[in-house]
């Protein structure tokens, strides 16, 4: 079974998780403070953690840090949208993805099964991976489209695979200009902004209806495409 | 120029002027050199010609001049023509008249001319009057500070009374004012004189006056006039009081009207969500109703939507309260505002299925220095402000342009428009429009926008699109001021 960890202070969240959860066959495991949190994934060592960024006892960003010290568990944020700086702190602190409260269970789940879906460790990311006509060989470090080769600069394969590799994951600014360009790099927007442009230019990928890869002002990019 | 019309008033009737005294000999001297050659013709012409010579004195130099010029020119007469020629006398009958004459003419005119001069100065003075009073009064009531007007009123006085100083000291609608202004250069300490400011029975405050060292008290035609411009100060500021009262009193009942309003709006749109969810879920709830699967659907969307609507008001609410509270600093990032508008526009295509998207970027944008989320939410804003007013089928456009030293957003759609005196109120929050009061929305969506742009020193507003409909737009200026644009 998997078992999911739910941290949050306010008890109608945790009973609404709760039920909405196991309906869909989830394993429900709930605390209400950050201490209960980080200790609860040590001892439970849950498959998937929920947390609330405003807990009464440490804060939200704290969890994760302490939580990713040990452990590697994905952890998908529950923010109110006025915490959107906490929101990208949590992000860079290790977070996988975060969920504006107040939240539909559908988009809850797709998010929860895409974070577990990254962290399976049994099925190793397949060397090739097909999106609809867009196939990147991660091995050969190839990008067909349609059958056709698309040359891509080394740093715009790059970010693909940084990309591909972390699919539906919001990647920060931060985390991607260090991904790609290296640790000194984490505030040059403006080159990431280009190449993603770059990018979705040679992917064929319209930014005002993407397909690929979605834009998330002020907090980075996502990979949005199902692999086929 | 220092010399005073009230001065040149005195000096025309109490004595001769210098200029009265040099006129006085030079004409009748002139007549006499004239008249040398007309000698032969006997004393007719250069009878003439002394009066000429009186007259010109009497106008240009006064009365005293006049009768100066008079006496010279019947003492001339006998000189140049009495028999033996060139000896100075005045015995005949015919030289008494000549003078008596001469003199009368002098006196007649000179009063004439003194009368005349006189009847000028209290028109000049009256115009003064009035000029002061009208100065004061579009002044004070053309909502300029009252001090700054009345240091210039001080300024003023200096000159027309020959003031070293002047003081205005004003007790006006509870806040005290005091101006005051000196003659430069002036040493002051002369005489000195104190005139009320007052209207009715109520004393406004004072006006003091100094004239300079060792010169005299003002005189009693001064002080009429000085006290004239007092009271029409009093006046123009018993005004400027009443008006700002009345002032205060509108904007009072103008606040009190925009919380009624405001208060109403929000219980309403807080009140209405709510009303439908809990009437959805009471009835999903109610054991003894079997809902058919449709049924069920049709109250859960409900309740959905309503939940949504919620949100973004509570959302904006909370957005305005922090606006209010000052705590909306941007946490700024290069950023390119053609990608903050395709995301925008892609997160938000499945709610602007109903009408035509237009939006032009260009290539050539240069990076502005924004909060990403924050302009994320401005043009979400925009656009559902576009969306809401929209009908089916229109189009709204979108796009981005970058101007000298700025970028430009522009937001047009083609719904009923916004009526020119709207304009400007639509940015105030809370407000909706004259024209559609029954559309949804809670009129914060631009007072939003307009804090953000403005906490980016840009700046917003409205336009009619030229085929009709609205244009919201807005700019943000480039980091460093100067886009190196290829226009």
């Amino acid at each position: 079974m998997t078992l999911v960890l739910v941290v949050d202070d306010e008890p109608q969240i945790r009973r609404a998780l709760r039920t909405s959860l196991e309906a869909h066959g989830y394993d429900v495991a709930t605390v209400g403070t950050g201490e209960e949190g980080v200790v609860g994934v040590a001892e439970q060592t849950p498959d998937l953690v929920l947390l609330d960024l405003g807990l009464p006892d440490i804060d939200g960003t704290e969890v994760i840090r302490r939580v990713r010290a040990f452990n590697d568990v994905p952890v998908i944020v529950l923010s109110v949208r006025e915490d959107q700086r906490d929101k990208v702190a949590a992000l860079d602190a290790g977070a996988d993805d975060y969920v504006t409260k107040p939240f539909g269970m559908e988009e809850l789940l797709a998010r929860a099964r895409a974070a577990m879906r990254r962290k399976q460790p049994e099925e190793p990311a397949p060397p090739v991976q097909r999106f609809g006509e867009l196939e990147v060989d991660l091995a050969r470090r190839l990008v067909t489209l349609e059958g056709e080769q698309v040359h891509l600069t080394p740093t715009e394969y790059g970010l693909l695979e940084a990309l591909v590799t972390n699919p539906g994951k919001l990647l920060t600014h931060q985390w991607l200009l260090r991904k790609v360009w290296g640790q000194g790099y984490g505030t040059e927007t403006t080159y990431l902004r280009t190449y993603v442009r770059a990018l979705r230019k040679k992917l064929g990928d319209d930014a005002q209806a993407p397909g690929l890869i979605v834009t998330e002002p002020g907090v980075g990019y996502r990979w949005v495409a199902d692999a086929t | 120029m220092n010399r005073t019309p009230t001065e040149t008033e005195r000096r025309r009737w109490r004595g001769l002027t210098p200029r009265g005294g040099f006129v006085a000999v030079v004409a009748p001297a002139v007549a006499a050199v004239a008249s040398i050659p007309l000698s032969r013709s006997g004393p007719a012409s250069a009878i003439a010609l002394f009066l000429l010579a009186i007259v010109i004195a009497a106008v240009s130099g006064g009365l005293y001049a006049g009768l100066v010029a008079a006496l010279l020119s019947s003492m001339a007469l006998p000189f140049l023509y009495g028999a033996p020629r060139f000896r100075l006398r005045l015995d005949g009958t015919e030289e008494i008249v000549t003078a008596i004459v001469f003199l009368a003419v002098a006196l007649v005119v000179g009063l004439l001319v003194g009368s005349a001069s006189e009847e000028r100065m209290r028109a000049t003075r009256r115009e003064r009057e009035a000029r002061l009073l009208g100065y004061l009064s579009t002044k004070l009531l053309s909502g300029e500070v009252p001090d700054r007007v009345l240091d210039d009123f001080a300024s003023v006085l200096l000159e027309p009374f020959g003031l070293a100083t002047c003081e205005i000291t004003v007790e006006l609608a509870g806040t005290h004012l005091h101006a005051r202004s000196s003659q430069p250069g002036v040493e002051g300490g002369g005489p000195d004189v104190v005139v009320p400011l007052v209207v009715g029975t109520v004393a406004f405050g004072t006006v003091r006056v100094e004239r300079p060292a060792g010169r005299r008290a003002l005189t009693s035609d001064e002080m009429i006039l000085l006290e004239a411009a007092a009271k029409q100060a009093a006046a123009a500021l018993d005004r400027a009081r009443l008006d700002a009262r009345a002032r205060m009193a509108q904007l009072d009942a103008e606040t009190n009207q925009l919380r009624a309003a405001m208060f109403s709006s929000v219980t309403h749109d807080l009140r209405t969500p709510l009303a439908s969810i809990k009437a959805g879920v009471t009835s999903l709830l109610d054991p003894s109703v079997d809902y058919e699967p449709a049924q069920e659907q049709e109250l859960l969307t409900t309740i959905l939507e309503e939940t949504d609507r919620l949100n973004r008001l509570v959302g904006n609410i909370l957005d305005l309260a922090r606006i209010r509270a000052g705590a909306l600093a941007p946490s700024r990032d290069d950023a390119s505002l053609d990608e903050i508008v395709e995301a925008v526009v892609a997160r938000m295509r499945p709610r602007l299925d109903q009408v035509t998207l237009d939006v032009r970027l260009r290539d050539d944008l240069p990076d502005v220095p924004v909060d990403g989320v924050q302009m994320d939410q401005v043009l979400t804003n925009l656009l559902e402000n576009a969306a809401r007013y929209s009908p089916a089928g229109s189009t709204i456009g979108v796009s981005v342009v970058p101007l000298h030293d700025r970028v430009q957003v522009r937001v047009t759609d083609e719904g009923p428009g916004i009526v020119e005196e709207d304009r400007e109120r639509v940015f105030e929050a809370f407000y909706r429009g004259t024209r559609s009061p029954e559309t949804p929305g809670s009129g914060l969506g631009l007072a939003i926008a307009n804090a953000i742009v403005t906490a980016h020193g840009g700046r917003i507003w409205v336009e009619g699109a030229p085929q009709g409909g609205t244009a919201v737009v807005f700019e943000i200026p480039v980091a460093g001021g100067i886009v190196e644009a290829n226009v």
